[in-house]
């Protein structure tokens, strides 16, 4: 029982980061049908803006917790500008293009970024401060680490947040027209550019904090952890029915439990085989995911 | 009037073309070395380090006075990807660039394939850090190795575990490339047939970052040793810094491609105490000291297989220089004659290109790499 639960703990943390990115892939599919492939990249970005923000920020000997949430928000904050700039360059010309143009200059950018990154911070692993956010708890045999709880905490207040933020505010309800009719929005006033450049700036947001937060998790970065995460939180978007922000969310939890259940009780091996098992096995049951009803306006 | 502007701009560009034509026939005549490891990708830093250390070696070698008859020496330095098909490639690549000799590559898969592309040129071969059995099985003539090889290095794993820790119980871990996976599969064998239990051999799959599960299995199961059969230092510090949170008491041994000062940097504490199978190295030697001296102040501290790759790249040089000549065949000669004290080890090749293995057990202290047991005499340094 206390090992089950001891996995449970370590796969709800996983899950927590792919839903975080999952979120950036859905949003963005939503609003342009656009599967956004630079979007691993963003949080590969985020996660090293923030060592380096933190890094300076724990220089000017600020309390290391004013540090991290302020080097997080920046960092978010910078992420969100470099979505806006790839969309305006690589997207936004593509509008009336076809589907599959825009897909590949998707790619593109993927590998761009991914290259930049390369090329300006290094082929080495960056190390983060992790010393501020060591230690841990147990609860009977399960070890329980403060990162863990933090993860799962600013996951969960970063989905409310965006709940809130899609179905209480404005700029939410111009979202959602956008995603229903992008020229029936545009004819009742909504700058539908200005709506997707927002909608890009806060799934690369999400991303940076899973980035920031795998960081100090894992304890390093490197320019090409964005892939294979990318991947994964593609899976867990379409999983939860893409376009859909609680399927996004579930989908990532779900991928996350899948890959470390089938670790501890088969083999680490098959992980990634079960996880796109549950994929396919859902798609060909519900080929529009599991939250994937075609309800127009809870989508975003 | 336009048409005799563009006419005047065409004769213009072309009369520069003539210029640098011209200029090419009197241009000095360049040596050119190549060299062959995964500059992106995963492994792109140990990539580097090896390029980094050829071009150590070739420095060392111009302060020496170069090689005469050559005004300059300089690396080609291509990516290999560890990928099969982009290493023949870019063997292939060397091979139209005319380079006298090749370093690498990294990852035995592709240094198997490009050795094939280039021993149809009788280019010879030094690779730094392939340990695969395998690479120089296979009677090629120019193929040598300066790094040792895995059927030596897990029987001094596995003589440590018993001789040394007196371990019970061991749990496998590996990544699943020919490299890690072939290491893996040796050490579970040698520890079945040396009365030492293997509780399980699972495999994680290359770049992963969370290891919780497979960790949380090893912290139920207690093993008195976890060996750590990892690709390269990255996935290697991840696995000790995880293993560290979960409060996993078993002795840790690596191998070679973990060791890379990185596994310190980003494990920090978490490496303390680490054990790694690597080659002896003897910082205080004239050799050492003198790559040591070139490396350090350019491309800071050195890599696993920095050592290697000078060594691989000085020794070609070295042949070179004393056959005057680069035909291949003289070449080979030299190289087979050697006898000489290099930086990483005693350079001194076998009929099938092998120079032999000097694996002992290095444990991470302080923050450092340091010698710990020598597999010969079973003791500790």
């Amino acid at each position: 029982m206390d090992y089950f639960l001891q996995q449970l703990t370590n796969g709800v943390t996983l899950g927590g980061v792919y839903a975080l990115i999952a979120l950036g892939y859905t949003m963005v599919y939503g609003i342009i049908q656009l599967i956004n492939f630079a979007h691993g990249e963003f949080f590969a970005a985020g996660g090293y803006m923030g060592v380096i923000l933190i890094g300076w920020l724990l220089t000017t000997g600020a309390p290391p917790w004013v540090c991290l949430s302020l080097g997080m928000l920046l960092a978010m904050g910078y992420c969100a500008m470099l979505a806006m700039a790839v969309e305006k360059v690589a997207y936004k010309p593509l509008r009336k293009a076809s589907r599959l143009a825009v897909l590949l200059s998707a790619l593109g950018m993927s590998i761009f970024l991914q290259n930049g990154l390369m090329l300006t911070q290094g082929v080495y692993d960056k190390a983060y401060p992790t010393q501020m956010t060591q230690g841990g708890f147990a609860i009977g045999n399960v070890s329980i680490s403060y990162m863990q709880v933090i993860i799962v905490a600013v996951t969960a207040a970063l989905l409310i947040g965006l709940n809130l933020l899609v179905f209480r505010t404005r700029i939410g309800k111009a979202m959602r027209a956008t995603a229903q009719d992008k020229t029936m929005s545009a004819l009742v006033g909504i700058n539908a550019n200005r709506v997707i450049s927002t909608t890009f700036a806060i799934g690369a947001a999400l991303a940076a904090a899973a980035g920031i937060m795998v960081g100090f998790y894992y304890g390093s970065v490197r320019y090409d952890m964005g892939f294979v995460p990318g991947i994964k939180a593609f899976a867990a978007a379409v999983l939860g029915g893409i376009g859909n922000i609680t399927g996004a969310m579930i989908g990532g939890f779900v991928i996350g439990l899948v890959e470390i259940f089938a670790a501890a009780y088969i083999s680490s091996q098959y992980k990634d085989v079960f996880a796109f098992i549950i994929l396919i096995a859902v798609l060909y049951f519900m080929p529009t995911g599991i939250m994937g009803e075609n309800v127009d306006d809870t989508r975003v | 009037m336009k048409k005799l502007a563009a006419l005047v701009a065409v004769l213009c560009v072309a009369l520069m073309l003539g210029a640098c034509a011209k200029e090419e026939k009197k241009e000095p005549q360049v040596l050119k070395l190549g060299s062959l490891s995964p500059l992106t990708g995963p492994y792109a830093a140990d990539g580097n380090d090896i390029a980094n250390g050829a071009r150590t070696a070739i420095e060392v070698i111009k302060s020496e006075g170069g090689i005469p008859g050559f005004d300059d020496i300089t690396l080609v330095a291509q990516d290999s990807a560890c990928d099969p098909r982009q290493a023949v490639a870019a063997a292939n690549k060397l091979i139209n660039e005319k380079v006298v000799g090749v370093v690498g590559a990294y990852c035995s898969s592709s240094t198997i394939p490009a050795s094939e592309t280039l021993a149809e040129q009788n280019i010879p071969m030094l690779t730094p850090a392939s340990t695969n059995e395998k690479v120089t099985e296979r009677g090629l003539k120019y193929m040598f190795r300066i790094c040792g090889r895995d059927d030596d290095q897990s029987v001094v794993a596995v003589k440590f575990m018993t001789d040394y820790l007196k371990a019970k119980t061991v749990f496998v871990v590996d990544d699943k490339t020919t490299y890690s996976q072939g290491l893996a599969d040796n050490v579970e064998k040698l520890a079945g047939e040396k009365g030492l239990e293997v509780l399980m051999h699972d495999h994680v799959n290359q770049g992963d970052k969370d290891y919780s599960a497979v960790l949380t299995k090893i912290k139920s199961m207690n093993p008195d040793v976890l060996y750590m059969s990892l690709q390269n230092s990255s996935s290697g510090s991840l696995m000790a810094i995880q293993a560290k949170r979960m409060g996993i008491t078993a002795k840790i041994i690596g191998q070679d491609a973990v060791y890379h000062p990185q596994l310190m940097e980003i494990a920090k504490d978490a490496a303390e105490g680490i054990f790694l199978t690597f080659g002896y190295i003897d910082v205080d030697k004239p050799a050492y000291k003198k790559f040591i001296g070139a490396y350090e102040p350019k491309y800071g501290q050195p890599g696993a297989y920095s050592g290697y790759a000078y060594d691989a790249a000085y020794t070609l040089l070295k042949a070179i220089k004393e056959a005057g000549s680069t035909d291949p065949a003289k070449i080979r000669e030299k190289i087979m004659a050697m006898d000489y004290e290099g930086a990483s080890k005693h350079i001194k090749f076998m009929e099938n290109g092998d120079s032999g293995s000097n694996y002992i057990i290095r444990v991470v202290k302080d923050g450092a790499f340091a010698n710990f047991w020598d597999p010969a005499t079973g003791k500790t340094y």
